[in-house]
């Protein structure tokens, strides 16, 4: 086991190319881009649902067409977290030092520190 | 018109739209764990997500690794049988012990660098009491996850039909996978998401369901003429007066402000890793100290679109309750039954669902932490290349699920024995936060006191709940005896840790550097990035928020 530590104690500088490629991927990837995304499938389907069967929709909700009311704030939810991600992007700092303190996390994981 | 609509059970009827939306949600939990393994490198990494998270994630986080499925069904539960008293448990019963730990505590603990919260045991109070601490977190942890994954199972064939088996064996293959890709990344993005859709069903629940009664005061009214209800279910404070009680919690305001509010509360949100782990994945001090004082803010609007649905669900229901047609637990699937058509139904099942599988990852990642750090490392196999604790993190992911699933099987075969382990874990955080708040403020506070301060507190809490299992009469409901339990356990730790502290040898001062209040100073600071410095995101501007936020939500209801 101790060996193969060895092959891993330096990593080789990223390149300005490669740290472009990482904070592009890791921004593209951002949680808020995901549960944007998840709201945008489940706001089209609720308001589809909605249109689909009005009657439906009143029927168990005492006249509130729910889904329509669903579906689109979901919608505008989605646009929200899609606007939100973009405006305010991960730091490309806090992305890079991930990957390059590398060496200090793997001592405090072994409880080095 | 408020009693109409309430039909045996409370089955499901999922249409393809629904199924399609649970599906799409287990496609991108599993999507989640894949990106979140990219960014694994190191054990640091899958434990504590490489110290990386910014605070609005982690605060989110914060809260909804409390908000499992189970937690949300207790609640609604007890909001339909006690009514607005259950709000102590969001208002009192969490936001001053999360300003405290954001103000006070985190420093030490951030600080310290502790990469975890028995390791801060270790570094204040040495070995023994260290063990004790590891042992009994990892142990009570992973037994809990397997007793909510059994009562996920209950609700889940309840409300959908499948078998106990099936909904135990997908969700905790659902968990493991994504545990073991991604480690805690995966575990706290899964739980922001969770946050949102759990939000997006019980909305438009509390929405319909206000209508239906006729709103705020038709639910008033409904109420009242609601058998076993009584005005006391309007107002969280009146009958609480001492020697007068008559509240249906059965305890006067002081034991609900000292056992609730104090000890049970800090207990809980301050010492118990599973919760505060969340902060130690922060990027920097200023984000684990904002953690939980974000998480604030949620855990005080949440009780709205759980506690009113309970409340809704006695005034339409009572007479199931009253009769046991239904329990009180199944006041949300009832109501979401009776009220939410195909598509916003998907909605909240999968809410629900996802809560159910959250509750159990938090469990699991917090406990594979402290077994791989705190006991793995540092009692069986300390000294040993960081990408070894890496693998055996994940090892140990999977064992933890595994140990999850027979303890699943033994509560379904042996359920009264299940629940009062389950009581019996709730005595480990009380003297915990007695020992912590010691030896946090009290720098001759010794390694001996706080290993018997510790034994005692959970020893004397089991004590007052034996008793109370032979003679009921001791207190007015089970609440109650947890409240005044917690005291005692407190006051135990207080007494017996200041004694021994006082016949034993303490830390010299080098030793307690940045653990003790007033020994060493910490820079709360010195690792701000650009941005920290802005008002709003000051730790003191958002505690005092919090807190008068508080206190006001509470002045509708007193």
């Amino acid at each position: 086991m101790k060996n193969d530590n060895a092959v891993h104690t330096s990593y080789a500088p990223l390149t300005e190319q490669e740290k472009a490629r990482l904070v592009r991927s890791t921004r593209r990837t951002d949680i808020r881009n995901i549960i944007g995304a998840l709201f945008l499938v489940y706001g089209i389907l609720v308001t589809a649902t909605g249109l689909l069967d009005p009657a439906a929709d009143r029927a168990l909700t005492g006249g509130i067409a729910i889904n329509l009311w669903t579906g689109i704030s979901m919608l505008i939810a989605s646009a929200l977290f899609f606007v939100w991600a973009k405006f305010a992007p991960v730091p490309a700092e806090d992305i890079l030092t991930s990957v390059e303190n590398i060496d200090e996390k793997r001592a405090e994981g072994e409880g080095a520190l | 018109m408020v009693l109409e609509a309430a039909s045996e059970g409370v089955r499901l009827d999922l249409k393809f739209v629904d199924y399609l939306m649970l599906i799409i949600y287990f496609v991108t939990v599993l999507a989640i764990g894949v990106i979140a393994r990219r960014s694994i490198r190191t054990s640091m990494d899958f434990f504590l997500s490489g110290r990386s998270m910014p605070a609005w994630i982690t605060g989110l986080a914060f809260v909804s690794a409390n908000l499992g499925a189970i937690e949300i069904l207790g609640m609604a539960a007890n909001g339909a049988e006690i009514g607005m008293a259950t709000m102590h448990y969001y208002f009192i019963g969490a936001v001053p012990a999360m300003v405290f730990l954001g103000l006070v505590m985190m420093p030490f603990y951030y600080g310290s660098k502790v990469r975890s919260v028995p390791e801060f045991m270790l570094r204040r109070l040495g070995k023994a009491a260290h063990l004790v601490n590891s042992i009994a977190f990892s142990v009570s942890n992973v037994l809990i996850a397997g007793i909510n994954l059994y009562a996920m199972a209950i609700v889940v064939e309840a409300m959908l039909g499948w078998s106990q088996w099936t909904a135990i064996i997908v969700s905790a293959v659902f968990v493991l996978v994504y545990i073991t890709l991604g480690g805690l990344s995966s575990a706290i993005y899964n739980e922001v998401m969770q946050f949102f859709v759990i939000v997006a069903g019980l909305v438009p629940l509390t929405v319909v369901g206000l209508h239906r009664v006729g709103g705020w005061n038709g639910l008033k009214t409904a109420l009242m003429e609601t058998d076993g209800v009584s005005r006391l279910h309007l107002s969280a404070w009146q009958g609480t007066s001492i020697g007068d009680v008559t509240n249906p919690i059965g305890a006067n305001w002081l034991a609900i402000v000292l056992g609730l509010g104090f000890v049970l509360s800090f207990g809980y949100w301050t010492t118990n890793f599973t919760e505060v782990q969340r902060a130690f994945s922060a990027k920097n001090m200023s984000a684990a100290r904002r953690t939980p004082l974000i998480g604030a803010f949620p855990k005080l609007l949440i009780p709205f679109v759980i506690v009113i649905p309970g409340m809704i669900a006695a005034a339409t229901i009572g007479n199931q309750f009253a009769d046991g047609t239904l329990t009180y637990n199944d006041a949300i699937p009832k109501l979401i039954q009776m009220y939410l058509p195909s598509g916003v139904l998907g909605v909240a099942v999968t809410g629900l669902m996802a809560s159910f599988m959250a509750g159990m990852a938090a469990n699991v990642s917090s406990f594979n932490t402290v077994f791989t750090y705190d006991i793995w490392q540092e009692y069986i196999k300390p000294n040993m290349p960081d990408d070894y604790y890496l693998k055996a993190g994940r090892v140990v992911s999977i064992t933890g699920v595994v140990i999850g699933i027979f303890t699943a099987y033994l509560a379904s075969q042996f359920g009264n024995i299940m629940t009062y382990i389950q009581t019996l874990f709730s005595f480990f955080n009380a003297p915990l936060f007695g020992v912590f708040i010691l030896g946090l403020l009290w720098k001759r506070m010794t390694p001996a006191a706080g290993l018997w301060g510790y034994i005692a507190g959970i020893i004397a809490p089991t004590i007052v709940w034996i008793a109370y299992l032979k003679n009921p009469s001791l207190f007015a409901t089970g609440t109650a005896e947890t409240l005044y339990g917690a005291i005692i356990s407190f006051v135990t730790v207080m007494v017996v840790s200041v004694a021994v502290s006082l016949f034993t040898k303490p830390k010299s001062d080098e030793e307690l550097q940045g653990l003790v209040y007033g020994v060493g100073t910490i820079d709360v600071k010195s690792d701000h990035v650009a941005g920290d410095t802005a008002w709003y995101r000051s730790p003191a501007l958002l505690g005092t928020v919090a807190l008068a936020l508080c206190v006001g939500f509470y002045l509708p209801i007193v």
